[in-house]
């Protein structure tokens, strides 16, 4: 065993599994506050201090990870379920249907071909659950067939509408206050593997799912970017305000929040602001490097062990391994999934650095 | 780590492999503690999670004790052995009749020091629970840890808890929140035979009558004893 972990350690972990993730900027004051050390100016503690979290939580498949809001730009971190087992369907209060109505309303927010990753609640209340009939009734193939459809077809108006509200309590998903359905904080860090596998269209530019980003204005070409790295590709490395594939002219506009920033950098004092928000930049690029690499050692480790489990899995039958992949779709990892994951992490890795 | 791999050679399986069943266990307990509330976990269930695979004996009890290592090291959770504490009115005849590895239970108690706790983990969104649980617990403590069921809803309606109240603004269906606390085993029911006809008990149980928790109801009783003295002295 490396170093204990001891109470500080401790602190973080059952913070963010008791009151769920935390933004960059609160889990800095956070342990600014635990070890009377500055995040900012000491760097590699605070990456130590995480990496000695990961190492430990990998024993028992979890881990401490990082994830950015694709709507504001803003980090966030929380401890996520690596591994879809028996176990891990034990973790939820949902039920059947519930968990297919989130699924529907995820490929509902995904498949948006606008990149605008939202969808009305109203429109979210009348989604059919008839098509997540085959999944449910693979993954229930024990039980009674003719009843899993009916408790999908019996799943009332009401009970979506009260399922949506706990979603949204528990940071699936977001409801914004003019009854706009987005992705939550939780489904981001979680789902970042099924992203990845049902192969929605990533950014051009961080390689990551660009499910809320912006496309480019020719219709031939496919690109999409996220906001937050639109900016850091024109203003940051100031090149042109061209589309990075094809050459189409891309209308880049400041979005209103950094609007006003950049008016008060315009100020006398603007010289300061503008070396601290540089600072602030380069420190969530770091942060997303950081987490990138420490995610490559925990996803090969992952592969390893998930490949061991493919194998039981196998052993078991595919329609248990059917059962996994659908029920368990809200905790993300699969074993195809893992070795995907190191793969595209490395090659994301690679052009991050 | 030289005494596990000498434990566990005995019983002929690899050092992955145990590894393997302890991070198995640690999933079972954080995960089944999530979605039961924190209700008590037999010990039954997490030794079939290894009995399932594996048939050495005493292999259980060495897996589940590096679990409960691991629990602390890791996440800085306490996984603390309940034993079931059954009604007065049955103690006797009941006792000789279940087997004692039967009636253990475990739940996860955060090790952090409360104040840290409050500041850090505490979870606005159910600690209106806990309250309730203190005040109920308190309640039934203050009865010497036996109460008439009326006598009780007497004393919540007193708090505009009622028992057909299915939409209370904080607890939502109160008498399914009184329940919970069965189930959590902080309270258990008990049916006493009398000439009046049935009557039915709260009591302790031993969620409530564990060591830490029984201290810290006696200190909160008195605090709050104190606070209505000074308020009637004003």
């Amino acid at each position: 065993m490396s170093s204990a972990l001891n109470w500080r350690h401790h602190v973080v972990i059952q913070s963010l599994l008791s009151r769920g993730p935390l933004s960059e900027k609160d889990l800095h004051a956070m342990f600014q506050d635990l070890t009377k050390r500055n995040p900012g100016t000491e760097r590699q503690l605070f990456d130590s201090f995480i990496l000695k979290i990961n190492k430990a939580l990998s024993c028992a498949n979890f881990e401490l990870r990082a994830c950015i809001d694709q709507y504001d730009g803003q980090v966030y971190y929380g401890v996520v379920n690596t591994v879809s087992d028996e176990h891990s369907k034990l973790g939820t209060k949902y039920t059947v249907p519930q968990i297919a109505f989130y699924k529907a309303i995820i490929e509902a927010i995904v498949q948006d071909a606008s990149a605008n990753a939202a969808i009305f609640s109203i429109h979210a209340l009348n989604l059919s659950l008839d098509s997540q009939v085959t999944i449910v009734t693979d993954s229930q193939s024990q039980g009674s067939q003719p009843n899993v459809p009916t408790a999908l077809k019996n799943f009332s108006l009401s009970q979506k509408e009260k399922t949506l509200h706990e979603l949204v309590r528990d940071q699936w998903l977001d409801l914004t206050t003019d009854g706009v359905i987005r992705l939550g904080l939780k489904s981001f860090l979680d789902l970042r593997s099924w992203f990845r596998n049902n192969d929605l269209p990533s950014c051009h530019v961080c390689n990551e799912a660009g499910i809320k980003a912006e496309l480019c204005q020719n219709e031939n070409c496919t690109v999409r970017i996220h906001h937050y790295c639109l900016k850091q590709l024109f203003l940051q490395r100031k090149v042109a305000e061209v589309c990075p594939s094809c050459g189409t002219s891309w209308p880049y506009t400041v979005p209103k929040a950094e609007a006003e920033q950049t008016e008060d950098d315009n100020e006398p004092r603007g010289s300061k602001q503008v070396i601290k928000s540089e600072r602030k930049r380069r420190r969530a690029n770091r942060v997303v490097d950081d987490e990138v690499g420490s995610n490559n050692q925990d996803e090969l480790n992952e592969s390893r062990e998930s490949q061991h489990g493919n194998g039981l899995v196998q052993k078991r039958g595919r329609p248990r391994r059917s059962d996994d992949a659908d029920i368990g779709g809200s905790d993300a990892s699969q074993s195809l999934t893992a070795i995907s994951d190191a793969r595209r992490v490395t090659r994301s890795s690679a052009r991050l650095s | 780590m030289a005494n596990a791999a000498e434990d566990f050679s005995q019983f002929g399986i690899s050092k992955e492999e145990k590894d393997k069943l302890v991070g198995e266990l640690i999933r079972y307990m954080l995960f089944k503690t999530h979605q039961n509330s924190g209700c008590p976990i037999k010990r039954e269930e997490l030794t079939q999670l290894v009995t399932k695979n594996y048939h050495q004996r005493n292999l259980p009890t060495f897996v589940i004790n590096e679990a409960k290592e691991k629990l602390s090291f890791v996440f800085g959770y306490e996984m603390r052995e309940l034993q079931r504490a059954h009604p007065s009115s049955k103690a006797q005849t009941r006792s000789s009749q279940q087997s004692v590895a039967d009636s253990k239970s475990y739940i996860l108690i955060s090790q952090l020091p409360p104040n840290v706790y409050e500041k850090y983990v505490v979870d606005v969104n159910t600690a209106h629970l806990s309250g309730f649980t203190f005040v109920i617990i308190s309640i039934v403590y203050l009865a010497g840890g036996k109460i008439p069921e009326e006598n009780l809803w007497s004393q919540m309606r007193r708090m505009g808890l009622g028992e057909t109240e299915a939409s209370h603004p904080v607890l939502g269906n109160v008498k399914q929140a009184l329940e919970l606390l069965v189930q959590q085993r902080y309270l258990q029911k008990d049916k006493v035979n009398g000439p009046e006809g049935n009557t039915v008990y709260y009591e302790l149980a031993e969620r409530a009558l564990d060591g830490p928790m029984n201290d810290r109801v006696k200190e909160y009783i008195s605090q709050i004893v104190q606070d209505n003295t000074s308020v009637g002295a004003a």
